[in-house]
Parts: structure tokens; sequence; C-alpha cells
């Protein structure tokens, strides 16, 4: 209730600055629509938004998928061979360091224009943390616990699978709860470099015609959009969190 | 049980040991005494590889070890943790279960098999802890400051089980303060930055000035 309220109050009192700026500054509406002429646009509209969020929705939650699964299976291919981790480490790094604009247009000329695009760029953005997460989980076994198993002389796979994964399970949660928070990025660059729906199609759209209203109409869903598959993904993986022994 | 010629290690992320000689008699229950960092870990972490360093020789692959902290997976239950060596050796039976819930009788937690780890007290943590020790039926104990983090009553009565349970095996262990287990060890050693020096009697331990130049290595 309080988090509803607290919600509620912050967007009352950015919109109140919004409606100021455009009534001190006195601006066109093409440069900076006020506050009632998005929510008028929206409200008429509906459908409009909607059809284009889900694009961008499906989007997003298949590259989060996707992306959790690869990034948790490298981890665990690469979790035990510090010499397969030095060779690998430098090309996982390079994939994130090559901004994503930069790599779309050669995704576009393999995948073309449909999802499969949108979903690599997304999974790209996502798998890294996960990574780099879950490996960090898998190297946190405090000295006790190792020496605890090692004195146990199980077998080497059940180990990994009964006793080390887990373990390394609220860390790749983590992983997935920061890749969420950019993963919308993946997408709407995607859409942006062609694309025929999706938000960020809608945003380059209304652009190219001067609707000004729509383009902030459709940021404003994307926001909505970004916080609610970040609060699904937080949700989600707190389950996670049972397998939590050690900080 | 345990012979160790002219040892002396080091681990990566571990502190160095001195070179060390030392023999213990099977049946024996030591304490190991030492400030941190002198490589009290270090020796168990040797003792507990399998090969061990050749300057260890040891009648028995059949070690058990406990931690300072009660290594105990969260989401398994107390049964389940105490066979948890023979599930990950594939041994997992309905007579190891029966045998886990035994041992759990024995340290008096009776009735908390199917509870799961993390929602068991720290001494009840240390209790599961034991039960493990135990099931593994090994001849070598190696204890690691098991007490440690127990207030004053639960250390006692971890001494005491200890002491009415592993009365068959040979026991080393590693412990700051000698007196949470007097009654039960019949023998200190000291290790410092320089030698292990021992056996002491524990007796010279009864006041806090004497264990303190023991640890320095002034006795």
């Amino acid at each position: 209730m309080i988090r509803v309220l607290r919600g509620l109050i912050t967007t009352a009192i950015l919109l109140t600055l919004w409606a100021g700026i455009v009534w001190i500054f006195d601006l066109p509406h093409y440069i900076l629509p006020g506050p009632e002429r998005v929510i008028s646009v929206l409200w008429t509209r509906p459908e409009l938004f909607v059809h284009h969020a889900l694009i961008t929705a499906a989007e997003i939650s298949a590259g989060l998928a996707l992306g959790g699964i690869f990034g948790l299976a490298v981890a665990c291919l690469i979790a035990d061979s510090p010499r397969l981790q030095r060779w690998t480490m430098p090309a996982l790094v390079i994939s994130q360091a090559l901004p994503v604009f930069a790599l779309a247009p050669i995704l576009m000329l393999w995948l073309g224009y449909g999802f499969a695009s949108k979903l690599a760029m997304t999974t790209l953005i996502v798998f890294f943390p996960v990574t780099a997460a879950t490996l960090s989980g898998f190297r946190a076994l405090p000295s006790s616990w190792s020496d605890t198993i090692t004195a146990l002389r199980g077998q080497r796979l059940r180990i990994f699978w009964q006793v080390r994964f887990p373990l390394a399970l609220p860390f790749a949660g983590s992983g997935l709860r920061i890749a969420a928070s950019v993963a919308p990025i993946g997408a709407v660059v995607g859409e942006w470099m062609g694309s025929a729906g999706g938000l960020g199609y809608l945003m380059l759209h209304a652009n190219g015609r001067g609707q000004t209203d729509v383009l902030f109409a459709a940021l404003v869903v994307l926001c909505g959009l970004a916080l609610l598959i970040w609060g699904i993904t937080n949700h989600l993986t707190r389950s996670l969190n049972r397998y939590q022994a050690f900080d | 049980m345990l012979t160790i010629r002219q040892l002396d290690l080091s681990y990566p992320g571990y502190p160095p040991l001195a070179t060390i000689d030392w023999s213990i008699v099977r049946g024996q229950h030591v304490a190991l005494l030492g400030r941190s960092g002198v490589g009290k870990s270090t020796l168990l972490k040797a003792l507990l590889e399998t090969p061990k360093p050749p300057q260890i020789q040891c009648e028995t692959t059949r070690i058990a070890y406990m931690a300072q902290s009660p290594v105990l997976l969260p989401w398994l239950s107390a049964r389940d943790n105490v066979m948890l060596g023979a599930r990950l050796r594939g041994e997992r039976s309905s007579e190891t279960a029966e045998i886990a819930d035994a041992l759990l009788d024995r340290v008096g937690l009776s009735g908390l098999a199917a509870r799961a780890g993390g929602q068991l007290s720290g001494g009840q943590k240390s209790r599961v802890a034991l039960a493990r020790c135990l099931f593994e039926e090994a001849e070598l104990v190696l204890l690691d400051e098991p007490f440690a983090g127990l207030d004053r009553s639960t250390r006692i009565d971890m001494a005491e089980l200890c002491r009415e349970l592993l009365v068959d095996q040979t026991v080393i262990l590693v412990t700051h303060d000698p007196r949470d287990a007097s009654d039960w060890l019949e023998a200190a050693w000291v290790l410092s930055a320089q030698q292990l020096s021992g056996p002491l009697d524990l007796q010279a331990f009864q006041d806090d000035r004497e264990l303190i130049r023991a640890l320095d290595g002034a006795l």
C-alpha cells in the first residue's frame, strides 16, 4: 500500500514538473507535449500501444529466458576450468564491450528484420551479467565448505549438481535481476534498426511524422514495461534465495 | 595412527606451515592449539587431501572433518545433511536414512530429521554436523574449532556430546580454548610459526596467562 502511494506521489510530482516546464517556457507541443496530450493519446488509442508493447515485451522476455539459460550454461561449463575461463573471458568481455548499436546492422543482415534479430540482441545483453554473477557464485565457496565436501569423498558430478550448482543459483538470480534492467535496450535498439512493430518502431514511426505526443506516450509505456519486467524477474528470482547458504 | 615427518607446506590462500614432526597414537584425543595464521587449517587441509603429501603417513583413509561453521545445505533436511556423504558417493538407500535418523537421535535431535537445514538453530546445526561426522564411520576425526560461534552453554553441551560419541575414534581438535574440552582431551600440541611443541598437559592451561604463554611458544 505504501509502495503504491509512493509511486503515485512520485508520478504526480513528475507530471507536475513536466506540465510546469511546458507552461513556463511556453513550449510548442511538437517539441515537448504536455502530460495532458500524452495521456489523451494513450486514452484514445490504447490498442495501438498494447499491440506494440506486447511485441516488445515478447522480445524482452524471450531474450531474458534465452540469455539466462545460455549464461548459466556457459558459467557451468567453464566453472571448473581456470584455463577455459582464461580463454573464453576475453571473448565474453568483448561481446559486452562492443555496443549493441554496432552489432545491430550485422545481426539484421544475418537474422532479418523480424523477431530473431531482436531476440539475439537482447540475449547478447542478458547473458554476460548472468555468466559473470554465476561464476562469482561458484568461486564464492568458503574453504570450510570445500574442505568439508572434500572430506566426504563424493563423485565430482554429484558434488557439482547437488552442492555447487544450487549454491551458485542465488548469484545467478542477482545476475538476472541486473540483466532484466538493461534487457529493454537490446529489444528497442533492434526495433530502431529495422522492424515492423514494437515500441521502438512506434517511436521512430511517430518521430518521422511529427507525432511527438505518440513518441512520448510510447516512451511512458516502455518505462512501465521495463518496470513490470524487472518486477516479475525480481519476484521469480527471489525463490532462488532458498539456496543461499553463506554471504 | 598418524605420523608426520619433516612436513613443510604451503597452499595458495592458506598460511604457510613451519616444518613439523608429529605422531598420534590410535584412539588418542588431542587438541591442536595455535594463534590464527600459524597454519592449523593448512595442516588439516593436507590431512584431508588424497593423495596426501609423502611426509604424512596415515593408517586410514576414513577421515571425517567438521568445520568451524556447520556446513549444512539449507534446502536439505537434517537427515539428508547427515547422509550427505552417502548422497555424494551415490550410496543413498533406505538403510542410510535409518542410520542418519538414529544418529540424529544420539545427538539429541529426535523428531527434527525432516526439518530443513536452514531452519535449525546454530546449536542444532552443530549437532547435525557432528552426526554427519559420525555417519562417515571415520577412524580419524578432525574438528576445526567446531565450538566457535556457539554460546558458552551450547559449547559445553557439544564438548560433552563429542566426549560421549567420539570414544572409539582418533580425534584432533583444533581450538583456541582447550578448556572447553579439557575433561575429554588427553594432551595438547601447540603450533607456532616456528614449530610444533607437545604433548603438553592440559592442566597447564587452566590459567589464561599459561594459555597465552603456550600459544607464544614459551612453554
